[in-house]
């Protein structure tokens, strides 16, 4: 197979093997371009932001000659430029019985196929997430319980493995024939549920169905495939072309988070609520029933491509109540529960049959700070809020150690991470003296922050405000308010009706950086808070070239 | 004034009152933050994206057109398709129907079964060792919370000694005797048992509070019948006691606990809401609460024009029912 996108060697990846000695070394001629700095912003301050709060850096650095040293050097600024509140990447909290053997995985799916029996009992393997499907058809949800129900049916073009590195999945070879198109040959063999043999025109028509409106619905997955124009099946070969506007330089890793293949047939044939309430994919599992809100129920699918799963049959339910879920595992009901809150880690543990598995999630949760307005439009006072932060203490007493600290918007193992940078320091004394800095000593800020949405949210936002609230020269409180609310200001596109300050999480499991800091961070994304020339000029040359990845 | 044109007159403010909650609960999404897209598409969904979706859901006509749309496909039996699922929200709705309703049946059974017993003895033994602990009881289960009394049970009684599963309802009742009709009296026997482990704890949960009242009720009741002259007169003529008491005397106190064991009904559905939650019941109440938290509007105002019609339906019975044994009524 060639899997070629641009040729050449994956240089993240040689970098990794090579060492740091030797990264630093290739700085400036190789591509990285963004390895010369000191990584703490404390003795790094080299950007002069002007006080008034222009946003803009003085340093001069080589420029970037690969995608990955442009987006690094694009998480350098807006490290530098602060922002965000960096706070944490989220874990993904899982109790699991000791009735199987199971490891949890980034980009928080509950891979059922990935689940062995460890007992007699782990045949039948019963999962409690927190909520129910919002409908079968798996391109019209975006929803990570929903996903977790259909994609134990249904499959992808490319997948990803548990670490989140791309793997073949319906197609056996892909690679860029040109700009804007790409080709993927499409595995023989493999059929539907219903007994329809998987073609090239399913695949085609599935893609088109996610990003052409005509094809037949309105799927919220558009913009999952962003870039993607439309597919069709390649005359004479078991293939399928791509094109997309532009070079799409992350399009083989859109395909292997997203975009679920349907039979064609099979989808035109039904109507929507009919596709809702029954599934024909290509997957390891085959719905038995489906009872809306209560449960889906699975068997083995023994004509799998690949060798069967090793359970037998597969139930998800579900309970709102994450003492529910706890209680039914430990009563040996449940043998995987999702969002085991820290309070009941110990729980848990303790009993006899059960123990917790626990994985970092690809979403970073932050503190967004409006650009706009005061006291945020200075970088020193932004800069002065994340100096005022005992990040490490938040993650110890509020998430139990179920977090990574970040200080960058672009989370470890993505593509374009920047391993120099790390998060900021707990330093009062420099927070208070950037305050005065920055002009604003006296300035009264508010954290607005959504309520259950994210482990432990409202409790990390006091624990902020509570810091930033310790300086001498800053007053800050916290407003719990109602996450589709606050998601609405931010999401409307006018930043002006956006909070000056406000908790979100954003979870990319493309494992590319360019999905995060785009929509949050470029001046016309569609969350954005931030304005920066030059940070958007760094993720424009990062998007014109071809990823490495 | 007839007891038919009592019954029509009522009949016509319950269609009002049926109107008037379909009306408020439309009203709501509009005066509540946030709107049904943003519910729908994705945070990053771009404007296009959103014009497209409030287009497909009709959420781009005039506020009174929509209303005028959802009233007459009410008035055809419609109540429209899920946001999110784009499945029948009559469906969704009414396949959760039984699930509550047996759950308030239920916990009326055990209220009524543990509730009449506790009043009578309480007001037979008044300011007696039983009388204390009837009082106790009631006054403890008025007090206690349903949330946290659920999750007690379930630690006690599930998590420590297995005996109840801690959420769920593994087979309806009528499916049960239906796999008994299908399958034969042993799967049918087992269904059944698996309903009755299932249901016993949520209706425990959710009789408890009411038990409580009842009993209160019964006894203040009792120990009123139990002062009146004709017991007295019964008592000089020389009727045993126990005859006194349970053919007299109680079934005086019964008319009121029944009235408000009907109007109760309604309650119980409501209160069901956080029961369902602790339990993972699939009724309306759960129903309610996924369709709160994703702002699925056509499901939850489809599940609160059902309890709101639940409400007016079972008042009506109830007038009704007065009406006939207490002819006064109609006349007033």
């Amino acid at each position: 197979m060639s899997h070629k996108d641009s040729g050449g060697v994956n240089r993240r990846k040689f970098l990794g093997f090579a060492g740091a000695a030797a990264a630093t070394a290739m700085a400036g001629c190789g591509g990285n371009g963004d390895d010369t700095e000191s990584a703490n912003p404390s003795t790094d301050r080299t950007d002069t932001s002007t006080p008034s709060g222009g946003d803009q850096t003085a340093t001069e650095r080589p420029e970037p000659t690969s995608r990955d040293g442009y987006l690094q050097r694009a998480n350098r600024q807006a490290h530098e430029q602060a922002p965000w509140v960096f706070l944490n990447r989220q874990y993904s909290v899982y109790g699991k019985s000791d009735d199987i053997e199971w490891q949890a995985r980034s980009d928080e799916f509950i891979d059922a196929y990935g689940i062995s029996p460890a007992t007699d009992s782990g045949d039948d393997v019963i999962i409690n997430q927190s909520q129910m499907d919002s409908g079968l058809d798996p391109q019209d949800h975006r929803a990570t319980p929903t996903d977790n129900i259909v994609m134990q049916a249904y499959e992808k073009l490319l997948d990803r493995d548990r670490e989140g590195g791309i793997v073949d999945s319906l197609a056996d070879d892909y690679g860029r024939e040109e700009e804007g198109r790409v080709r993927f040959h499409i595995r023989d063999g493999v059929s539907f549920h219903s007994g329809d043999n998987l073609t090239p025109e399913d695949v085609a028509y599935s893609i088109n169905r996610i990003v052409d409106p005509d094809t037949g619905i309105a799927s919220p997955q558009q913009d999952q495939l962003a870039g993607v124009t439309g597919a069709e099946a390649v005359d004479g070969e078991r293939a399928v072309d791509v094109m997309s506007d532009g070079l799409n330089p992350i399009v083989f890793s859109l395909f292997a988070s997203y975009g679920p293949i349907v039979n064609k047939s099979w989808i035109e044939s039904n109507d929507g609520s009919y596709i809702n309430q029954n599934m024909d994919g290509t997957g390891p599992f085959v719905l038995e029933t489906y009872e809306q809100n209560v449960q889906v129920v699975f068997n083995r699918n023994d004509n799998y491509w690949q060798e069967a799963a090793e359970i037998s049959s597969l139930t998800i339910k579900s309970a709102s109540e994450s003492s529910t879920r706890v209680n039914s595992l430990l009563s040996d009901e449940s043998d995987i529960i999702v969002n085991v809150p820290p309070q009941e880690v110990s729980r848990v543990e303790e009993n006899d049959g059960s123990s917790i598995a626990a994985a970092p999630s690809t979403r970073v949760i932050f503190n967004a700070m409006r650009y706009d307005v005061e006291p945020f439009d200075s970088p020193e006072f932004r800069q002065a809020v994340n100096y005022a932060i005992d990040l490490e203490s938040i993650i110890q007493n509020v998430l139990s150690t179920f977090g990574d600290a970040t200080g960058q918007p672009t989370l470890d193992g993505f593509f374009g991470y920047n391993a120099d940078l790390d998060p900021y320091p707990y330093d009062p004394e420099q927070a208070e003296a950037l305050v005065e800095e920055s002009g604003y000593a006296g300035a009264e800020i508010t954290l607005e922050t959504p309520v259950g949405r994210y482990l432990n949210d409202v409790q990390i936002a006091q624990a902020v405000a509570s810091y930033v609230d310790d300086l001498p020269n800053v007053t800050a409180s916290v407003e719990q308010r109602d996450f589709q609310t606050l998601a609405s200001e931010v999401v409307d596109g006018n930043i002006e009706t956006s909070p000056h300050w406000y908790l979100l999480g954003w979870g990319n499991t493309t494992f590319d950086a360019s999905q995060t800091i785009i929509p949050l961070l470029t001046t016309d994304g569609v969350l954005s808070s931030w304005s920066n020339e030059e940070f958007d000029r760094l993720v424009a040359e990062a998007q014109s070239m071809p990823s490495q990845q | 004034m007839s007891y038919g044109r009592f019954l029509l007159k009522r009949g016509f403010q319950g269609i009002l009152v049926v109107w008037g909650v379909v009306s408020i609960v439309f009203m709501l999404r509009f005066i509540t933050p946030g709107n049904a897209v943003d519910a729908v598409a994705p945070l990053d969904a771009s404007p296009e994206l959103r014009d497209r979706i409030a287009e497909e859901l009709g959420l781009n006509q005039p506020l009174y057109v929509q209303y005028l749309d959802y009233l007459w496909d009410l008035l055809h039996g419609d109540m429209g398709f899920s946001y999110i699922s784009g499945i029948e929200a009559s469906q969704m709705v009414f396949t959760k129907l039984p699930a509550t309703v047996e759950l308030a049946v239920a916990s009326s059974l055990v209220a009524i079964t543990l509730s009449i017993p506790l009043g009578v003895i309480s007001a037979t033994r008044r300011h007696q060792p039983a009388d204390y602990a009837a009082t106790t009881f009631s006054l403890v289960g008025i007090s206690t919370p349903n949330f946290w009394l659920g999750i007690m049970l379930v630690l006690l009684l599930s998590v420590e000694f297995g005996l109840f599963p801690t959420s769920g309802r593994a087979f309806g009742f009528i499916e049960s005797f239906r796999i008994m009709a299908s399958q034969g009296l042993s799967p049918g026997i087992n269904a059944l048992w698996q309903w009755l482990r299932h249901i016993f704890l949520p209706a425990v949960t959710l009789g408890t509070y009411f038990t409580a009242l009842i009993t209160r009720l019964t006894r203040s009741g009792m120990l009123e019948e139990l002062g009146q002259s004709y017991v007295q007169a019964a008592r000089a003529k020389g009727l045993p006691e126990t005859l006194i008491r349970y053919k007299h005397a109680l079934r005086n106190t019964l008319i009121p606990v029944i009235t408000v064991l009907g109007l109760q009904l309604g309650t119980l559905i409501g209160g069901a809401v956080i029961t369902e939650a602790v339990f993972s019941w699939p009724g309306l109440g759960t129903t309610l609460i996924n369709a709160i938290n994703i702002r699925d509007w056509p499901i939850l105002q489809a599940t609160l024009i059902v309890i709101g019609t639940g409400f007016v339906v079972v008042n009506l019975v109830v007038d009704a029912v007065y009406a006939y044994l207490d002819p006064q009524v109609v006349a007033e």
